[in-house]
């Protein structure tokens, strides 16, 4: 471990993940996978090349135009900030070597690599990123996630247009130095900056070629690898870059990511071999590739949760927190998960998912027997006036479900049909048509999910602060919002995850709304592919991924 | 003919102009905008991407601007995929789609065409029965059922030949998305052809040729053939123009990188833009085809006159 690392990782060490907790990762020792015909050698496979599938086409591999998970994938591989991922998913050293940062955490000071260079060989300098930033919150480039930058001095301002861009808090001392000036104290920082919209580009390419600098002709980019082709819609080739910083220790010599948005056609693709690495697989599929392929299937917990959400604004949820309680202690999550959603995703009872250091706050009804819990859900039914004779009815909207999840939600009504005697109706709805119901608030019961961008309880509390665009239900607590406020304030990391927790709480006793299941990463990996390990914020960069010599598909 | 061609060619301009404006009003007129995703952005923000596409003018400056771009041949920015213009995406999808869409169209017309006449033929015998109660299946079978089987056995179990993937000028990797497509088209040309064919063999001057004692075999090929095509370029017409452009299910299961999935998904993620350009260059190729159609039907039936 270098100095650099050492202080990347004892900087952040409270915001970090401290293991990857996998269900069932691939066995490290090689050896031939008990059920398939592949056999695994030591040595290096002589050609380095790894295919992986993806969920779907990236909407764009430009670093601070790209919002989505198959773009940042790619982006992982092609780019690289300050920070990067390492392999267990966590923050560790990029393109900067060390920092420091002062006592208020407001001022942070980066140095770069001196090695650090672009893909055709221009040195990256610390005016790179100062470019790169105020690129990403210049309202003329349209950015759409313009507001991640939202820590740093003036962005939210100049996203607005209110204020110029080179107002914002960040400058190059020298062509090596950085200085960042934050709003608040920003324990997640390291994170932060290794999220695709905070890598740099290059300006001459975009100065010069516009929105065509992403073409693989132009593209000039500081990541292990270099994009060669990009099929739309099908396929995007990478190829090892020879002038990054930490080549040596890059072994694939070519990445091919195939754009499969079926998720049998990734299934298929893999059994017939001729992709290594799925981005995911059917999750009502499972019982059947395990049995197929063992130890390949890889389930994990993924920073992410699937919940219902509701009006706090409209009868019946409206100042009714009997009818909100019975609702949510009405379900037994446990068999739902595990019979409706194959066991691929855990039962979730609070609204941020595991993270180490961060005592989850069960909900005091957790402690209670099934029983003694419908019957508790029965008389706060009743006491919110609903009986047999006057049950509650209502329609759940949800967004186009695949059948797994279609079959999960009919699962959930049919629980609080049989205990309560609520007749719940799903009611689907075209996604976007969903999105903007939601943000009229025109819904009463609704699907909601989400997953968080770093792993910091922060990403997941702002959704139920007052106002905030996300808190569909429109959820509002002054008390709750004084503890996020404070959190924002507080520099210590345990202190702050404490008022995180005290907020949570403050959640569960609002029953603001009903935890459904915890997200899981679905992969099907080839017991050859080597260095790559399931995380939690499931980024999984091919910089660290190597072949071993294999026979057989 | 020429002025025939000349006059429909001119027709089809107020038949596209009503498919791109019902296609933009329609558009305009669903919920939700191509900018609003999961994540809620700041109004300042969410403005200033709308105003970069103009989606902050009034509609019909919108609209004014879109056909001005049109005339041009630019069918605009995609909303769905940043730095990347409608033009790029039919430019490198549809060449694809054409491919394997003429492919299994030619293997279609062949193996359909024989097993057709045979029937026909033969009419009655076992033959007969077999090669329908085939052509029943096969338009029966949904191609996304055919698709997967044929990876099955010939990926995933022989490995003959690739699951997926498309690589330019590959014979391999056009087979399977070729034969999954052709299928249903097969079968369809197969009993058009059986029909039309028993209908010509039953007509006056077949009978006449009968009676002067040619050869069956000279029969078909030389009187009979031409006639029996008359529906089956009706057929044709609107058929080629749906392969060109794709199809849905073949693109996923094999991961092609052609257009025809775009007509769900940029219509779901509201890429205004796009979904108008494959309306426009599919509803152009359906009336294009057709005046083909058209135009065969004098070559095939003199009887037929273009004025």
């Amino acid at each position: 471990m270098t100095a650099a690392r050492r202080r990347a990782a004892s900087a952040c060490a409270a915001c970090l993940i401290a293991g990857c907790g996998s269900v069932d990762s691939p066995s490290s020792a090689p050896e031939p996978s008990p059920a398939s015909s592949i056999t695994v050698g030591t040595a290096l496979a002589s050609v380095q090349s790894l295919s992986r599938a993806l969920d779907d086409t990236p909407r764009s591999i430009d670093p601070q135009l790209a919002t989505d998970v198959p773009g940042q994938r790619v982006l992982d591989d092609l780019f690289e900030g300050l920070t990067t991922i390492d392999v267990a998913g966590k923050a560790s050293a990029g393109v900067a070597s060390s920092w420091e940062s002062s006592a208020d955490g407001k001022t942070w000071v980066f140095h770069l690599r001196p090695d650090a260079r672009w893909s055709n060989g221009a040195p990256l300098t610390a005016g790179d990123f100062v470019y790169s930033w105020r690129r990403m919150v210049d309202p003329g480039t349209g950015a759409e996630y313009a507001q991640g930058l939202a820590a740093i001095d003036n962005a939210l301002e100049i996203a607005a247009g209110k204020k110029p861009t080179d107002t914002l808090g960040v400058e190059a001392l020298d062509d090596h130095t950085l200085r960042v000036r934050l709003n608040g104290p920003t324990p997640y920082l390291l994170d932060l900056l290794a999220q695709q919209y905070m890598y740099p580009v290059y300006e001459p390419a975009i100065t010069q070629y516009g929105d065509n600098w992403v073409r693989p002709e132009h593209l000039v980019c500081n990541g292990a690898f270099v994009l060669r082709e990009n099929v739309l819609g099908s396929r995007m080739t990478l190829e090892k870059n020879d002038r990054y910083w930490d080549a040596a220790h890059v072994r694939l010599q070519r990445v091919v990511y195939y754009i499969l948005t079926d998720g049998s056609a990734q299934v298929s693709r893999f059994l017939a071999g001729d992709v290594d690495w799925t981005d995911s697989f059917p999750a009502n599929q499972r019982a059947w590739l395990k049995s197929a392929l063992g130890e390949q299937v890889v389930n994990s917990p993924y920073f992410g949760n699937y919940m219902l959400g509701m009006n706090f604004a409209q009868p019946p949820f409206k100042d009714n927190l009997p009818l909100r309680r019975a609702l949510v202690l009405a379900l037994d999550r446990a068999p739902l998960a595990r019979y409706m959603r194959e066991g691929v995703y855990e039962p979730a009872y609070t609204l941020m998912p595991p993270l180490p250091d961060y005592q989850l706050p069960l909900p005091d009804w957790t402690g209670l027997s099934t029983e003694a819990r419908y019957a508790l859900a029965r008389r706060l039914y009743a006491q919110a006036g609903y009986s047999d004779r006057h049950p509650l009815r209502l329609d759940l909207d949800a967004t186009m479900l695949d059948t797994g999840s279609r079959h999960y939600l009919e699962a959930v009504a049919a629980n609080w049909r049989s205990v309560l005697g609520a007749e719940v109706h799903i009611d689907e709805r075209e996604f976007k048509v969903l999105l903007q119901e939601l943000q009229l608030h025109k819904l009463l019961l609704f699907h909601d999910a989400w997953i968080g961008d770093y792993p910091d309880p922060y990403t997941f509390m702002q959704i139920f602060y007052t106002g905030n665009g996300n808190n569909h239900g429109g959820y509002s607590n002054p008390h709750f919002d004084q503890l996020i406020d404070a959190a924002g304030q507080e520099a210590d990391a345990g202190k702050r995850f404490r008022l995180f927790e005290q907020a949570e709480r403050l959640l569960n006793d609002d029953a603001a709304y009903i935890p459904l299941y915890y997200y899981a990463t679905r992969h099907l990996v080839k017991p050859y592919l080597r260095g790559w390990q399931s995380n939690v914020m499931d980024r999984n960069l091919s910089r660290y991924m190597y072949l071993l010599e294999h026979q057989g598909r | 003919m020429l002025r025939y061609t000349a006059r429909r060619l001119l027709g089809a301009i107020p038949t596209l102009l009503v498919i791109v404006t019902l296609a933009f009003l329609l558009l305009h007129t669903a919920p939700g905008g191509p900018f609003d995703g999961a994540k809620r952005l700041l109004p300042e923000i969410q403005k200033s991407i709308e105003a970069k596409y103009h989606l902050d003018e009034p509609l019909w400056r919108q609209y004014l601007r879109y056909l001005g771009d049109l005339t041009r041949g630019d069918l605009g920015p995609s909303f769905q995929y940043r730095s990347t213009s409608v033009n790029e995406i039919i430019a490198q999808g549809l060449p694809v789609d054409a491919t394997i869409g003429l492919t299994a169209m030619t293997l279609a017309l062949a193996i359909g065409a024989a097993v057709g006449v045979n029937a026909a033929l033969r009419r009655g015998t076992r033959w007969d029965y077999g090669s329908m109660a085939l052509a029943v299946v096969g338009i029966s079978t949904p191609v996304f059922v055919v698709a997967p089987l044929l990876i099955l056995i010939f990926a995933i179990k022989l490995h003959w030949l690739p699951s997926g993937d498309w690589v330019r000028g590959s014979p391999s990797h056009l087979l399977l998305p070729a034969v999954a497509l052709a299928l249903p088209y097969t079968a369809y040309v197969a009993r058009m052809m059986r029909g039309s064919t028993i209908e010509v063999l039953n007509s006056p001057f077949i009978r006449t040729a009968r009676a002067k004692g040619l050869p069956l075999r000279l029969i078909v090929w030389r009187h009979a053939l031409r006639p029996t095509l008359t529906p089956l370029v009706s057929f044709l017409g609107p058929a080629i123009a749906g392969l060109l452009t794709g199809s849905i299910v073949v693109e996923s299961v094999f991961g092609l990188p052609g257009i025809g999935r775009y007509f769900i998904t940029a219509a779901l993620n509201r890429d205004y833009t796009l979904v108008i350009g494959i309306t426009v260059l599919y509803g152009a190729l359906i009336i294009l085809f057709n005046l083909l159609a058209d135009l065969c039907y004098a070559w095939i039936d003199p009887r037929v006159r273009l004025r």
